[in-house]
């Protein structure tokens, strides 16, 4: 492997699993590019190296990042998260994403949000927000408006259920084409869901038992592939119409 | 004197296993044997705040031992500061400041060399629980005997016997897309040190010889941690499928 110097690829250890330590690029054959870290890979002076265990990935043309499934949540930018309400302050409330830090919701961060209609949100609350400042250092913060300032389905949800996943079963729920078990229970059931990134889904439907068969698809699908998904929610949804 | 009681040679270590993500409330968590030493490693956090005393701009570790049998007491504790000193200099703490991580280190089986295997646990449990890390630490034991001649992976038995052992803790062997020839020049990463417990008296010349066989050792300890690393994410896809 390391014989011939000049036939040495950078990409080499792309789509393979990396441990922390690794050296993935070398900064010093790479002159006038830029190149775009994501989550998991760090800067260690001429070097690129990884910080966290998982798959190196490559999104032409530039930008690289380590996947892996975690049960905790690092916040990132413009990420939707549901979040759980610990405390109201005077003015944020303050909200348990699964982060090392809590996140703070500004009270005023709603459509049409002012001082005198301040929502009610007690201990307990769950709230589909977006995440709007994350660094590593500082609590990160949240709102529940989109970017050009409405609700568009952000904010406190009522009823259903909510569960905890990892990180990856959540991005793996909300990418497209729509995810292959939440597809094949589409076509019976009807129910409604919410996904955060943050490890979080919310699933609510007209009757508890439809809810509980939606959730534990959801919970089996995690490391089964698309046909095997479409099996395994055809066989729970047969043993539903049977009983 | 070369033959050791369970008729392994000088050099060889015991049947290494891991497996991870073995308890489901942890965020991360390990279970490392080596033959019949078995430790269970667990990983909550990080967590926001940190202790009084603890620099706020870092993240903080926070290391508990529970023994097999018996009370908590001066052993535990020296053990518990050894893990979080060897702890903190592997991670990142830059990353997460002002957070506190927890590791919760539980002896299942002690035939000797259990710091080692705790320490290889708690390692595997951080990888586990995502924790930015700088790179891998492997730990291994090696002992010295009377004509001078190094074994490696103590049994209890070895370890009350020999006159002199050590604990030694080597950064991984990284992968790297960087020629070995230009870097040549400097030390590769493994051959650092990160921790070293010594117990009983051995003469410089015999504490050197332990660390060349270690390091050594450790790189294969070092390529079955890889192993086992990389066979997890492909096993997930067959196991859930019940």
């Amino acid at each position: 492997m390391d014989v011939d110097t000049g036939n040495m690829t950078q990409t080499n250890l792309v789509d393979k699993v990396v441990v922390p330590g690794d050296v993935v690029l070398d900064l010093t054959k790479m002159e006038n590019q830029t190149i775009k870290l994501g989550s998991g890979l760090r800067q260690d002076c001429d070097y690129i190296s990884v910080m966290q265990a998982g798959k190196l990935r490559l999104s032409k043309p530039n930008k690289y990042w380590v996947e892996s499934s975690q049960k905790r949540y690092v916040p990132r930018l413009e990420d939707t998260v549901l979040g759980i309400v610990v405390e109201h302050r005077s003015d944020n409330f303050l909200v348990d994403i699964k982060a090392p830090n809590l996140a703070f919701l500004p009270v005023l961060a709603f459509e049409g949000g002012t001082r005198r209609n301040i929502p009610k949100f007690e201990t307990g609350t769950l709230i589909y927000a977006r995440v709007v400042k994350a660094n590593g250092i500082m609590n990160p913060e949240l709102s529940c408006t989109d970017a050009s300032g409405k609700a568009a389905e952000f904010g406190q949800l009522k009823n259903g259920y909510m569960f905890e996943t990892s990180t990856g079963l959540a991005r793996m729920l909300l990418s497209s084409p729509t995810c292959p078990v939440l597809e094949a229970l589409g076509n019976k059931i009807s129910f409604e869901t919410a996904v955060g990134l943050n490890g979080r889904v919310w699933v609510n439907a007209s009757s508890p038992d439809d809810v509980i068969l939606v959730s534990n698809a959801i919970m089996r699908s995690e490391f089964l592939s698309g046909t095997q998904q479409r099996i395994m929610a055809e066989k729970l949804l047969e043993r539903l119409q049977k009983s | 004197m070369e033959d050791r009681t369970d008729g392994r040679n000088a050099n060889q270590l015991r049947p290494l296993g891991c497996s991870r993500t073995i308890l489901n409330r942890a965020h991360g968590s390990a279970r490392w044997s080596q033959g019949n030493t078995i430790v269970l490693a667990a990983v909550y956090g990080p967590k926001a705040g940190t202790k009084k005393g603890e620099n706020p701009e870092k993240a903080s570790f926070e290391v508990i031992w529970k023994p097999k049998t018996g009370q908590i007491g001066k052993q535990e504790r020296e053990y518990e500061m050894i893990l979080k000193r060897t702890l903190q200099s592997i991670c990142l703490v830059n990353v997460h400041p002002n957070t506190t991580t927890s590791v919760i280190v539980q002896v299942v089986g002690d035939d000797g060399s259990l710091l080692p295997c705790a320490i290889n646990a708690s390692c595997a449990a951080l990888v586990d629980a995502g924790i930015p890390m700088k790179h891998l630490a492997v730990s291994i034991s090696c002992g010295l005997m009377e004509e001078g001649s190094i074994i490696l992976d103590l049994t209890k038995s070895e370890e009350e016997k020999l006159k002199a052992f050590a604990y030694l803790v080597f950064p991984n062997s990284p992968l790297s897309v960087i020629d070995k020839v230009h870097s040549s020049k400097e030390e590769p990463i493994e051959h650092g040190i990160i921790t070293s417990v010594s117990y009983g008296a051995m003469p410089v010349s015999g504490y050197f010889d332990c660390l060349e066989r270690g390091r050594a050792a450790s790189a294969a300890i070092s390529e079955f941690l890889r192993r086992s690393l990389q066979k997890q994410s492909s096993e997930d896809a067959s196991r859930a499928a019940q």
